[in-house]
């Protein structure tokens, strides 16, 4: 029984010690779906932040900062609150089925309230942003910078400045890109192509992407 | 390796009953909506491949997941008893985790086993159909925000009985910016609460249904480290672990002897010698293990130790009924089958590793471990030191044991792939203990294909190759006292035990 007594004191005193490191504020965290705790209409903020930390960190970005570590999942931190406002919707609505947003977002998405998905857009849009990855191929780089700013004319791709900004930070309901993964970002060029991800816009300018100016344009993306 | 050649015969036999099953895949692709999903996906809404490379396989967001008590939920709380003044005092879910875990087999061995005597499945047979071979109802999932848990039930198809299988329920939390993720877990299989795949009761490979003929020869079983064999019914266990900075673990954790339908603490000889044997006290067990993740990848150091003080069961005659015995000229048939307060310790120590590709397409992994045990017997039971038992059951004082597996595999869009693995146990010699000329070594090599129409449902083609299982002699000499109904059956080399499998398993 001295034994049995002294691995409780133990287990008590891990658990307590565990407890004190806590650095977050006194309220509980109400989980996903929010119905479990009282929250004041105003602290939209402050429900989004226990959101992150309960449930989007474990994807995009442990401590919370909105930058992933998989390559498969987008760096959310400067992104521009429209665009993740009108995703979080196309995903509560699942009007948006690319393969990824069916497996992962679908499901994460379907019991946020208009409130949670405006306090999750403010904040990970005022994390600072991702610094991107230094590029491996400058020339390819700047090749991609070209097809960028310029498009390709003679094969009718537009140019992506116009929609994404001049140092792809995103307008409105355009995403940011810059400093974006680079797998990510071919990932879902391929898909606008493919049309697993609608988007009439996007099918229109990436469908005659060759595969070379895929990778050149998702490597000076992710490198600024 | 001249065992693997299988005469066409067999071959076409095989491809007549894998032709059946995929067909039957096939058809129920067509026929059935792909609605079928675990508990936790019905709990989180996420799809298998987010928690899972290939199940029980887990990916760095699983690992997570798991650390953090089965916990995460996008389903609204059916009663939401919540006022000013008490906060949530239940959390009923509006779908309880139930599901159903069910794994089939067919074995043939390569050479049909000699005739025992005994009914299956100490006879073991060849071309059985394990249907099933386990069949197991599971709870999983949230219990509240803080608690969740993996409670199972299980039919096992060759024991022909149905019993509590394994069991982790976790109490978790976590700091704001998840720089720290703790838990405490009450389970019944060390090991079990694990996260990584390289070692203990989730390493790959994981489906294996083989039982070996050859372990009707004396001394010819699988000799492993304890470690592995402390499972439901026969240990339970609480634990307290750390997860932190999203990359080092570590925890501490003790066992208690806790034998189905015995009366623990108190051990009962019928329950001992069911299991071999009971932990005595409190075995403790520590585990450390650092991951880091990056891109696509995701790899993993660790390792643990136990120690055990383990009461093994050996027939048991006190001095007094030894003396009865010797005076009345006969032999005395022990009515207790542990000698109480005997202990032998082992201290066991294990490195695992675990490196996984994760990426669009493909995935990869090279994972396995090592372990080390060092066994001291207790001084009663060892030949020259021997005061108490029936007979001496040990001839060394200590003896010691190290197994080593390595597995690496590969799947293509979670639907094709396969693995190899290689497992090696060597030790010292203790002609007692394991008979014959008293080598404990064996060695194994596993090849499966696997095919995986649905994440929760997957046929496997394994086959099941054997280097080593007789006290390293190779071949070696059937104990046709075993076998007394093939009395002509000859000798027998370690390759005869080569098993082709094929394999279904799902959970829904």
């Amino acid at each position: 029984m001295r034994t049995l007594a002294a691995t409780s004191l133990l287990v008590a005193a891990i658990a307590l010690a565990a407890t004190t490191v806590r650095d977050a504020p006194a309220a509980p965290l109400p989980p996903l779906g929010g119905t479990t705790n009282v929250v004041p209409p105003d602290a939209s903020t402050l429900d989004a932040r226990a959101l992150v930390s309960n449930v989007c960190s474990k994807c995009h970005g442990p401590s919370g900062n909105g930058v992933s570590i998989s390559p498969l999942f987008p760096i959310l931190a400067a992104q521009r609150p429209g665009y993740i406002e009108m995703e979080l919707q196309l995903f509560r609505q699942r009007e948006r089925s690319d393969p990824h947003a069916r497996a992962f977002m679908w499901g994460i998405a379907r019991g946020l309230t208009d409130e949670q998905i405006e306090g999750l857009a403010q904040y990970f849009s005022s994390q600072p942003p991702a610094s991107g990855t230094p590029s491996r191929d400058p020339a390819l780089a700047e090749k991609g910078k070209m097809i960028y700013e310029n498009g390709v004319p003679e094969r009718d791709i537009l140019a992506c400045l116009p929609c994404h900004g001049p140092n792809a930070e995103g307008v409105q309901t355009f995403p940011r890109l810059a400093g974006q993964h680079r797998d990510y970002l071919a990932l879902e060029l391929h898909e606008f192509t493919g049309q697993l991800r609608e988007s009439e816009i996007m099918h229109r300018f990436s469908q005659n992407l060759t595969e070379g100016e895929i990778a050149a344009v998702t490597e000076y993306l992710a490198s600024k | 390796m001249s065992s693997a050649q299988v005469p066409a015969a067999r071959l076409l036999r095989l491809g007549t009953v894998a032709a059946f099953l995929l067909g039957g895949s096939a058809l129920m692709l067509v026929s059935t909506p792909a609605s079928a999903v675990p508990p936790f996906a019905r709990q989180t809404g996420l799809a298998c491949e987010a928690c899972h490379t290939v199940p029980p396989e887990l990916t760095p967001f699983g690992r997570r997941f798991k650390l953090n008590g089965y916990t995460l939920t996008t389903r609204p709380p059916l009663v939401s008893d919540t006022d000013d003044h008490k906060q949530n005092t239940v959390f009923l879910t509006d779908l309880p985790g139930i599901a159903v875990l069910a794994q089939m087999g067919y074995d043939h061995y390569d050479r049909a086993p000699p005739d025992t005597g005994n009914p299956y499945p100490a006879h073991a047979q060849s071309d059985t159909y394990q249907f099933p071979d386990q069949f197991s109802l599971v709870y999983a999932g949230a219990v509240s925000d803080r608690v969740g848990g993996w409670l199972q039930l299980t039919y096992n198809g060759q024991a022909g009985s149905v019993g509590v299988d394994n069991i982790d329920l976790r109490y978790t939390d976590h700091t704001f910016d998840n720089k720290w993720v703790w838990g405490v877990t009450a389970n019944n299989y060390v090991t079990f609460q694990d996260v990584w795949n390289g070692f203990g009761s989730y390493a790959l490979p994981n489906f294996n249904t083989v039982t070996l003929w050859s372990g009707g020869v004396a001394g010819a079983g699988l000799n492993g480290p304890i470690i592995n064999a402390l499972g439901p019914g026969s240990v339970a266990g609480i634990g307290a672990y750390t997860f932190y900075d999203d990359s080092l673990y570590f925890e501490m954790s003790a066992y208690h002897s806790a034998v189905a339908g015995g009366n623990s603490p108190t051990v009962d000889s019928a329950s001992l010698a069911a299991n071999g044997g009971a932990v005595d006290r409190f075995a403790p067990y520590g585990r450390i293990a650092y991951e880091r993740d990056w891109g696509f990848h995701s790899a993993e150091i660790g390792a643990s130790a136990m120690y055990v003080n383990w009461i093994p069961s050996v027939g048991y005659i006190s001095a007094q009924q030894k003396l009865a015995a010797a005076a009345a000229g006969n032999t005395y048939t022990p009515a207790q089958t542990f000698y109480p307060g005997v202990a032998n310790r082992y201290t066991d120590l294990s490195v695992d590793w675990q490196y996984q590709y994760n990426g669009e397409h493909n995935i990869y992994g090279f994972l396995g471990h090592v372990t080390h045990e060092r066994q001291q017997n207790n001084p009663q039971l060892v030949a020259a030191t021997f005061t108490g038992a029936s007979s001496p059951i040990y001839t060394n004082p200590t003896d010691t044991l190290t197994q080593f597996l390595a597995t690496a595999e590969y799947f293509f869009d979670r639907h094709y792939g396969g693995l190899v693995s290689f497992t090696r146990t060597t030790g010292t010699s203790d002609p007692l203990a394991y008979g014959g000329n008293g080598s404990p070594a064996n060695q194994f090599m596993v090849f499966e294909l696997d095919y995986i129409p649905w994440m929760n449902f997957r046929f496997l083609l394994q086959y099941n190759a054997y280097q080593v299982v007789a006290n390293n002699q190779n071949p070696f000499t059937l104990n046709h006292a075993n076998f007394p109904n093939s009395p002509g059956f000859p000798n027998v080399k370690a390759s005869d035990n080569n098993t082709w499998v094929l394999g279904l398993w799902m959970d829904f």
